[in-house]
This record gives structure tokens, sequence and C-alpha cells, in this order.
């Protein structure tokens, strides 16, 4: 039998293909029901414009019980945002990926969070921690506990 | 075996009484699994009883097991997925429309 996730993400994918991915936002691959990428833009005026960064979603087998893993992808040809809540690995600081998961939410509402994050930017800098924490960050951003002590961007 | 379907003639049709009496609509699907509350959450095989609803105070409503596999797990903090409330789970009015899911 298909996992939960694979129920849930294959209802998530005939949406998008049916109603397209929210603006700014594109699809580039999801041949499995184990990662996914997208491509994401800040649209109209922001510190981000002309910026396009690519997004990896990370399920396991309890997918929407249990959170998805998101990150920015950084190698030779694109780097994270540079944003006071994503570390230079591409890791992301955002409650809605930690404690504050919903079942509830998809991988499109997401999307949609990350990018008003970025269109609220006031200042392009690394987070202030940005250097320790990118030597010593497991590969799955799941495995750290963010502390959200910034709810203004 | 590949079968085509010609004819089929609905006797009787079942929903769970959630308050949405609007017989043109679709149906509503549990937030979590995104399946309608007629069919049955991704760890069963057949809607019905075996399947049932769970109404909270809040006015939410899910697939029982969708919910209590979301309850069961300690980032859910014994919330409401919807609202983030405490979930409390609701006695069913049966009194207000039937007695019988319609």
């Amino acid at each position: 039998m298909a996992s939960i996730s694979a129920r849930r993400l294959r209802k998530e994918l005939n949406e998008i293909h049916a109603e397209g991915c929210p603006c700014g936002i594109k699809l580039l691959n999801a041949d499995n029901f184990e990662t996914w990428f997208f491509s994401i833009e800040v649209l109209g005026e922001s510190l981000y414009q002309g910026e396009v960064f690519k997004l990896m979603f990370r399920f396991d087998a309890n997918y929407p019980i249990s959170s998805p893993a998101v990150q920015f992808v950084v190698d030779q040809n694109i780097q994270a945002p540079i944003h006071p809540h994503v570390y230079s690995n591409g890791h992301i600081c955002a409650s809605i990926l930690g404690t504050e998961w919903s079942p509830v939410l998809s991988v499109s509402a997401i999307c949609v969070t990350l990018q008003s994050m970025l269109a609220s930017s006031k200042a392009k800098e690394r987070p202030v921690d940005n250097d320790r924490y990118v030597r010593t960050a497991p590969d799955n951003p799941k495995k750290t506990r963010f502390q959200y002590d910034d709810d203004t961007v | 075996m590949k079968v085509h379907v010609k004819h089929w003639s609905a006797v009787a049709q079942w929903r769970w009484n959630t308050g949405n009496n609007d017989q043109d609509d679709e149906g509503d699907v549990c937030g979590i699994c995104r399946v309608p509350y007629e069919g049955c959450c991704p760890s069963c095989k057949m809607p019905g009883d075996d399947c049932p609803l769970i109404w909270g105070e809040c006015s939410h409503i899910f697939h029982m097991h969708c919910l209590l596999k979301w309850l069961g797990t300690a980032p859910s903090k014994q919330q409401c997925p919807m609202d983030r409330r405490p979930w409390v789970t609701a006695e069913r009015k049966i009194a207000d429309t039937s007695n019988n899911p319609i």
C-alpha cells in the first residue's frame, strides 16, 4: 500500500499540474515522492529583484503528519538568498518548518510563506551565527533546533 | 483484468452529517489527508463507520484516524491543525438535523 505521504503528495502534485504553482514559483522536479525541487523568485519590488532561488523539499513516509525538510539549494550554480533567516548552506530558520508545522499546510503553502519571508526582508544579511551554524550543521535541517526569536521578518 | 462500467444506478447515498447540507457540494475534505470526509483515511480501506470523523469544539472536522495520528506526535502540542487551539473533541450534536447521516 502506498504510504500516507505518497497519497497526499500525489494529490498536491495533481493540484499543481491542474492549477499551476503560485506566482513566482515553478515546479522543477517531482519524479518521486521523496524529493521535490522548485524555483522561487519574489515578484514585484524587493531586495531580491531578478534573483531566482531553488528550493528542495524532502518528505518522509509520515508527511504531512511530520513536516518536510525544506532548504534552499546551494551548489556551484546557485546560492541561497542572503536573508537574516537563511544560512549560507541553504538551511532556513522558519517556525512553520519546525515547531509551528501543521499537517494542513502544504508544499505550495510553504512556498508562499518563504516567498513572503523574502519579500518582507529589509536587509540582505546572513544570520548572526551563520559561520558557527554552517560549520556544525547537520545535513537535514529538521535535526536543528532553531530559536525563533525574531517575528518581524 | 479491465472492467468497463456501462451503466450504474445509485440506490442510496450516504454522507456524514457535518452540518453542510449543500447537496450539490462535492463534499469537504479532511485537511490532513485531503481525502473527502466520505472517503477513508490513508490507513483504512473502506469508508464508513470504521473510519469515522471527529469533531472539535473549535468546529473543525477531520478523519478521526488522521487527527489521532497528529495528536500522537509531540510537535502537535495537542493542538488543532487548523487554528492551533488546544484540541477538545466535541460531543456530536445528534439532535441538530437528523439522527442519521444524510
